[in-house]
């Protein structure tokens, strides 16, 4: 009997859904604050994170938190309490994705475990061999990649391998900020609370969610990714973390998604054939919920791309 | 006084022709692109014998030639890189500039002795990253576009480290590596060189729940985008040598030859006129004047200062910037006879006001008279392109010297 016991990880914006999300059957929680974290789901404050790793621990599940940020000098002056602190705290990780991360967990004599997400960067297994010798733990691919990459890149590394499986991806970030800059320009009052999205000039059935925070402006997928009929594959490669992100989602969609892919890889991993007959059922259950305005795609999974 | 020493100017050359002509009009050091690894896969690039060209040339002037290897490589891209940088430490390139660690460590198996700079594409945006490249035995980061002077400031207090930084050119507004625009509208891999410029495109901006069949952008009469103004420092420069960057780079491996021999006379005059006397330095109007020659569009600060706002990004319709053509290239002169041979490039005739420029800012301005073909006869237009004509020229002129004409 093997071994191989796939993480699903799911994002959560409160202690609340980090409760709901676990109840419907998440492995792990992927959380932050939004000063050392890129396009973190809520803001928690490291009480907040306490709490949430201890309930989470008794609960026998484990805390990711995103320090994802793109540093500056400014961030270098909090990031070493922040860090100290959440290894007191026992957190299960810290998913990163600038390069200091790994001068300062040597620095501070740190032995946080990390996951390392450069977000675009994460391409090919001999740069994530040359992280591993660095000090990383885990590693998260881009969202750019083929599954036959993807798959490749498993059987060449020794550390384990995390990719998303569902959601909006992020595909773009500036340090600038431009919707405010825009409302500016066209002297339009702008309310920071407010959601929007772009569509491509003449493609009225593109739709880019894009919203400022204090890392800067972000732009996401036009079309959500969707991997549950195609979870057999991944988990034929033993893939290590699967995360469902959930930002810019509802709280019952998220729920929903984690419960339904949660039944699909216990399904796969009891009964492949069961998981084949079932699947179309999960892929119309997502389909029923989506929002309207959100196709449903796989990535760049299947997809050939030039240069 | 500055206690700083003179950092390099660095140039783009995206071809054999550019290169000299960046070296000559001032540049201490070029960056090009060879066949493989590069993220300018339009840009003409070098084979490895117009790099042994290319180094011989810069050799002569004490220059130096640098090849970016700065895609982000997927699995399937590793394959020859080895090889390539054997052939690059041979061919005796000084650096190459590389984003992705698959291929620093390829590099440094390949060539230990080859010297590594950290790309832009990095975003190296705070000191201890820096000391992380730093520890690892790499010389030089490039930065990324978002950082200011007082932070490039900060972390050249910080870390013993040479940082080379963006003066002039064109600018992600993205963090450089971390937009994949393209790959997701167009499905060209902008990390690998396919980058569509989707951030330049306009785009209908809708607000959720409010009227969601009308966009901002409609009410607005104004679409949504993100084109960025292009940097330039040509006002701030000293700002830049004493916050202690080492190597001042101008972006555009793309532009032409009359852009890059013109930006490089300015900053090298810049540079120059700075370390001759720091205390005195006055900018001089005629050196942004001649930047207007070559720019493409609207000149911001971008980062250095303060955050960018709309004022630093492109809206509407462009603002009119006067275009110069590179007329034509002089190839020789007669102290005697005055008269000198230039080489067609774009074409131009009697009557027309033309600029002659060389380096160290020579320039004068001169209304053609007479014009006259390689067999002597007398014409009224150089028409054909890389024609070779004579045109009586009052003040001394010499190779590599250029003319140029308002379109």
């Amino acid at each position: 009997m093997c071994s191989y016991k796939p993480e699903l990880q799911a994002t959560a914006e409160d202690f609340d859904e980090v409760k709901s999300l676990i109840k419907a059957g998440a492995d792990a929680i992927v959380l932050g604050n939004q000063q050392f974290g890129n396009r973190v789901c809520g803001d928690f404050t490291l009480d907040q994170i306490k709490s949430a790793t201890e309930w989470l621990h008794l609960e026998g599940k484990r805390i990711y938190i995103m320090v994802n940020a793109i540093f500056h000098n400014d961030h270098l002056k909090q990031l070493p309490d922040y860090l100290k602190t959440l290894e007191t705290f026992g957190v299960d990780g810290i998913i990163a994705g600038d390069q200091a991360i790994f001068q300062l967990l040597e620095d501070l004599d740190l032995t946080l475990p990390l996951t390392w997400n450069p977000a675009t960067l994460s391409t090919n297994y001999q740069t994530l061999n040359f992280w591993h010798q660095r000090g990383l733990k885990r590693a998260t691919l881009s969202n750019e990649l083929s599954l036959d990459a993807v798959i490749e890149i498993k059987q060449k590394v020794t550390f384990p391998i995390e990719i998303q499986v569902h959601g909006m991806t992020c595909i773009f970030q500036s340090k600038r900020k431009l919707i405010r800059n825009y409302y500016n320009h066209i002297k339009k009052e702008y309310h920071p609370n407010q959601t929007r999205f772009i569509k491509e000039d003449k493609k009225d059935d593109t739709h880019y969610p894009i919203f400022e925070d204090i890392n800067g402006t972000h732009i996401m997928s036009n079309e959500d990714l969707v991997m549950i009929e195609y979870l057999d594959q991944i988990l034929e490669a033993e893939i290590d973390g699967l995360l469902i992100n959930g930002i810019l989602k509802t709280r019952s969609y998220n729920e929903k998604m984690v419960s339904i892919y949660r039944e699909a890889i216990d399904t796969y991993l009891n009964n492949p054939r069961n998981y084949q007959i079932k699947k179309s059922g999960w892929r119309q259950a997502i389909e029923d919920i989506q929002p309207e305005q959100r196709g449903m795609n796989t990535g760049f999974y299947f997809k050939e791309q030039i240069y | 006084m500055t206690t700083k020493q003179k950092p390099e100017l660095l140039a783009p050359a995206g071809n054999l022709e550019k290169l000299k002509f960046a070296i000559h009009y001032g540049a201490d050091a070029v960056y090009i692109g060879g066949r493989q690894f590069g993220l300018r896969s339009k840009a003409g690039n070098f084979t490895f014998d117009e790099m042994r060209e290319g180094v011989a040339f810069a050799n002569k002037y004490g220059a130096k030639v640098y090849v970016a290897t700065n895609i982000i490589a997927h699995n399937e891209n590793l394959d020859g890189a080895h090889e390539y940088f054997k052939n690059l430490y041979e061919v005796g390139v000084s650096a190459v500039i590389a984003a992705d660690p698959a291929l620093i460590q390829s590099c440094r198996e390949a060539a230990p002795d080859l010297e590594i700079h950290i790309s832009t594409q990095a975003s190296i945006a705070n000191w201890k990253t820096a000391q992380f490249w730093k520890n690892e035995g790499i010389p030089r980061v490039v930065l990324a576009r978002e950082v200011s002077v007082e932070e490039i400031r900060e972390m050249k207090e910080k870390v013993d480290i040479e940082i080379e930084a963006f003066i002039h050119g064109a600018m992600c507004i993205s963090y450089s590596g971390r937009c994949v625009l393209s790959n997701h509208m167009t499905s060209r891999d902008a990390n690998r060189g396919g980058c569509a410029q989707s951030c330049r495109w306009k785009y209908d901006l809708f607000e959720d729940g409010i009227d969601d069949d009308i966009a901002v952008s409609e009410q607005a009469d104004e679409k949504y985008t993100m084109s960025s103004q292009d940097l330039s420092m040509v006002e701030h420069l000293p700002d830049l040598i004493e916050a202690g960057v080492d190597s001042l780079k101008i972006e555009g491996r793309m532009k032409s030859i009359h852009y890059v021999a013109t930006v490089v006379n300015v900053y090298r005059k810049i540079i120059d006129t700075y370390f001759e006397d720091p205390d005195h330095y006055q900018i001089d109007q005629a050196w942004i004047d001649e930047i207007w020659k070559a720019a493409q569009r609207s000149l911001s600060t971008a980062f250095y200062y303060n955050e960018p706002t709309d004022k630093d990004q492109l809206f509407g319709k462009p603002d009119r910037i006067p275009k110069y053509d590179f007329a034509g290239l002089v190839l020789d002169y007669d102290q005697q006879t005055q008269m000198a041979t230039i080489q067609q490039r774009n074409s131009f005739g009697v009557g027309d006001e033309v600029e002659f420029f060389g380096p160290h800012f020579y320039h004068f301005k001169q209304t053609i008279t007479e014009l006259w073909n390689e067999q002597g006869e007398p014409i009224d237009r150089a028409k054909h392109a890389m024609m070779i004509t004579k045109i009586k020229v009052d003040q001394p002129l010499k190779y590599y010297d250029m003319m140029r004409k308002q379109k």
